[in-house]
């Protein structure tokens, strides 16, 4: 009984934290769900490059953030898939059009030369561009008016339009760019960002910085038209600019920041055309209707095994009702904890497995009664059907399993979803079947004397078969 | 209730074998008719489908239904003539197309809207794989139905002996096979199509159907272990009785979700409702009826053979 007691205290602990982890954590639900497109961008390579290596496919990444953050959605996602995608998420944009448009294309990185006579100007616009962006990153966090979002985009399109005039182009882009990474300076308290030209660039980047060493005008640095950094040129360099393809940016960077420009520069001097090849866009209200339709059919699927088992297997079925109902309560409390996003095949596969869940409460029931059968008393029958019944539950939950690792290793994003609701599930009924449903399950028959009496509660028919419980017979137990 | 499987073997074996033939022809048809023997959704080939709803749909103040001879025309003015569509409740538009890109999709849009009516922004739906896309998530799918077969082929090799797995594996190829022939049939009768959750249905139903047959396997090893004496015939009869009601419910208290989902769960999870049924009541019939007499078929050899075998 001691034990009992503790897997007890250890059912009620988990039923309570998983209540406090859904009313804390909300379930994420997937685009299928809420409503908004969800691109496929393909990276494709080009006849010099044909090979796109994982770092080539993170600084793509940024070139695409940088955009997605141009359109204005609050809370987008943006991931790297496999060895040439990027998903981006963009919830509730039902009309895709500006983003496909936006999303696609080649990075643009232009190196350009601030005009003479614009400093003040470029002084005052920079630091509204800046504003605007940080305001930008707050809103987009937090799910504020669209319009509000929308119209300070509208405002820093315009502070980059107007920044762009400031600064005339030299010739001089990411084609040139061959590499760009964050180093630690040479004092060694600070980063900077070292760049390095091919020849033509070399030569050009010299040009550029010889006439702008020394004037306080700076380099605009522009990934597809949107100023990312205007480094001034020290005057030591008027005579003959940077020469040798090669330079530094410095300033107040930390390794972050650095790494960030760094990858932004390199994202720009990539030549990948970038394409979107899957679309996936679903309306708000269609989205809710998905939502309202599986609810309903998970609470009719969930009723229908409940009472299936309490008509079948009586008062066990009753206790597997109970462990089911905390099943249910545990994998949804697992999907909030793990963070999985919920997509309707995600919810298909939570359904299916209340169904599964139910297997290993059929099987150890199954053995019980051939155990009552057999004759043995309801205590040993009850311990007996567990344990034997253990063997089949391992293999069948492990097989489940198997698919479910080759689903989500292989399977694209709405597959994973499936796989990972079911796994949790395949997981979380075999905790409840072999803890809840067997601790409640001797509570009541240890724990009610009258239970013990009762075998016909576990068994229909069993008072004609011989029990044999504290040596009385089955006919002085009916009494 | 006691059923004898052995006795009627050869029932069982002929039916299922029926069954098989029957979809295989249905996927050889399939394949003179369009080239695949399913009928596979955009998932696989790519293209595009966009579904609309009329903006008066959800105020209910619509005038007449969509007329498809009018959105047929648009079509081909556009040049989309062999496109599919279909009405859903008289006011959505369900349109599939060859993959249309960005502008393309645009302008069928606009002009669909100044010839049929405004629609609703937050009903729509829009779907674009393109043929590469499509490509890849077949092989994958391919690919992880294969592994999970090698997977739980593995395991059951090492949970069982080596003819135990080869058989549960049989079992298994004629529940795939079973399922998918008959989605060939529904392909050719009413143009379902198979998308990439029906891949992930084959692959759910391998892993539970094989369930049922590990779980009578068990019983059986037990049963010989316990009752040395007795003939295959009788150990495999007997095991299947005494698991047969567990399989039955087992295989009805995941029906009945399904079934659930399958009337209530809406368009998209229809199909791999009842895929996933078909799957499932198929497994549960070749765990009872093919699995275990074929392993009493095998170990009935003569005795010659057996001696080879390091039991």
């Amino acid at each position: 009984m001691q034990k009992q007691r503790w897997l007890i205290a250890l059912i009620l602990a988990l039923v309570v934290g998983s209540f406090v982890v859904l009313f804390e954590l909300p379930l994420q639900l997937g685009l299928d769900l809420r409503g908004g497109a969800q691109l496929t961008m393909e990276v494709q390579p080009t006849k010099e490059v044909t090979q796109i290596k994982s770092e080539d496919l993170a600084a793509v990444k940024t070139v695409i953030e940088n955009r997605v953050n141009a359109l204005g959605v609050s809370e987008p996602l943006v991931q790297t898939v496999g060895q040439d995608k990027i998903l981006v998420q963009l919830p509730g944009v039902t009309n895709p059009e500006q983003a496909e448009r936006i999303l696609g294309g080649t990075a643009q990185l232009e190196f350009r030369e601030q005009k003479q006579g614009t400093e003040g100007e470029f002084q005052a616009e920079y630091s509204i561009k800046r504003q605007l962006e940080a305001q930008s990153v707050f809103l987009r966090k937090q799910n504020v008016d669209p319009t509000k979002l929308t119209e300070l985009i509208q405002s820093l399109e315009g502070s980059n339009q107007a920044l762009l005039k400031l600064f005339e182009p030299v010739g001089l882009t990411g084609k040139n760019l061959k590499d760009a990474r964050p180093a630690p300076t040479q004092a060694g308290n600070a980063w900077e960002v070292a760049i390095r030209f091919d020849d033509v660039g070399g030569q050009k980047f010299a040009e550029l910085t010889k006439n702008l060493a020394g004037t306080g005008r700076s380099i605009g640095i522009f990934l597809d038209n949107s100023l990312v950094s205007a480094p001034v040129v020290g005057v030591e360099f008027a005579s003959t600019g940077i020469s040798g393809g090669s330079a530094v940016i410095t300033g107040n960077f930390t390794v972050e920041t650095a790494n960030d420009l760094a990858v932004q520069l390199r994202g720009g001097s990539l030549p990948f055309p970038v394409k979107v090849v899957e679309n996936r866009t679903v309306g708000a209200t269609l989205g809710q209707d998905s939502i309202r339709r599986s609810i309903i059919a998970g609470a009719a699927g969930l009723a229908l095994v409940l009472i299936f088992m309490a008509v079948y297997y009586r008062l066990p079925g009753v206790i597997a009702d109970v462990s089911l109902l905390i099943y249910a309560l545990l994998s949804l409390a697992a999907f909030a904890l793990i963070g999985v996003t919920l997509t309707l095949p995600g919810i298909a596969g939570f359904i299916l497995s209340i169904g599964m869940a139910v297997d290993a409460n059929v099987l150890i029931f199954e053995r019980t009664r051939e155990e009552l059968r057999a004759g043995n008393t309801l205590y040993r029958s009850v311990e007996g059907g567990f344990y034997r019944a253990f063997s089949s539950i391992l293999d069948s939950n492990v097989t489940t399993l198997i698919s479910c690792g080759a689903l989500f290793w292989l399977g694209s994003g709405l597959v994973k979803g499936f796989a990972l609701t079911l796994a949790i599930g395949v997981a979380v009924s075999m905790f409840t079947a072999l803890t809840c449903s067997r601790t409640f399950l001797l509570m009541v028959v240890l724990g009610v004397p009258g239970i013990r009496q009762k075998p016909e509660l576990f068994c229909p028919n069993i008072s004609n078969l011989a029990i044999a419980e504290n040596g009385t017979s089955p006919n002085a137990a009916k009494s | 209730m006691k059923i004898n499987v052995i006795k009627r073997e050869r029932l069982w074996w002929a039916s299922s074998v029926f069954i098989i033939a029957f979809g295989l022809i249905a996927m050889a048809v399939s394949w003179s008719m369009i080239g695949t023997p399913l009928k596979p959704s955009l998932d696989f080939i790519g293209g595009t489908r966009l579904q609309l709803q009329l903006e008066c749909a959800a105020s209910k103040s619509c005038q007449d239904p969509i007329d498809v001879a009018k959105v047929r025309e648009v079509l081909e003015e556009e040049g989309l003539g062999g496109s599919g569509i279909q009405i859903i409740e008289d006011y959505t538009l369900s349109i599939r197309s060859k993959t249309l890109d960005v502008a393309e999709r645009t302008k069928l849009q606009e002009v669909l809207t100044e010839k049929i009516g405004n629609f609703n922004p937050q009903t729509i739906q829009i779907d674009t794989v393109g043929p590469t896309i499509g490509q890849e998530l077949f092989t994958s799918g391919l690919l992880a139905l294969i592994l999970s077969f090698v997977g739980i082929a593995v395991y059951l090799n090492f949970r069982f002996q080596a003819d135990y797995a080869f058989f549960a594996i049989v079992a298994l190829f004629h529940d795939v096979l079973l399922t998918v022939g008959i989605f060939a049939i529904l392909g050719l009768t009413i143009g379902v199509e198979v998308d990439s959750l029906f891949l992930v249905a084959l692959l759910t139903i391998i892993g539970f159907s094989v369930n049922d047959t590990v779980v009578i396997y068990d019983r059986i090893r037990e049963n010989l272990e316990k009752y040395p004496d007795e003939s295959i015939n009788d150990v495999v009869d007997d095991s299947v009785n005494q698991t047969l009601t567990r399989s039955i419910n087992t295989t009805s208290t995941t029906l009945l979700p399904l079934i659930a989902i399958f009337f209530f769960g809406g368009e998209t999870l229809k199909y791999f409702a009842l895929a996933l049924i078909i799957g499932f009541v198929t497994g549960a019939y070749s765990s009872i009826f093919i699995s275990s007499t074929l392993l009493a078929w095998w170990r009935n050899r003569p005795l010659k053979l057996r001696q080879n075998e390091p039991n």
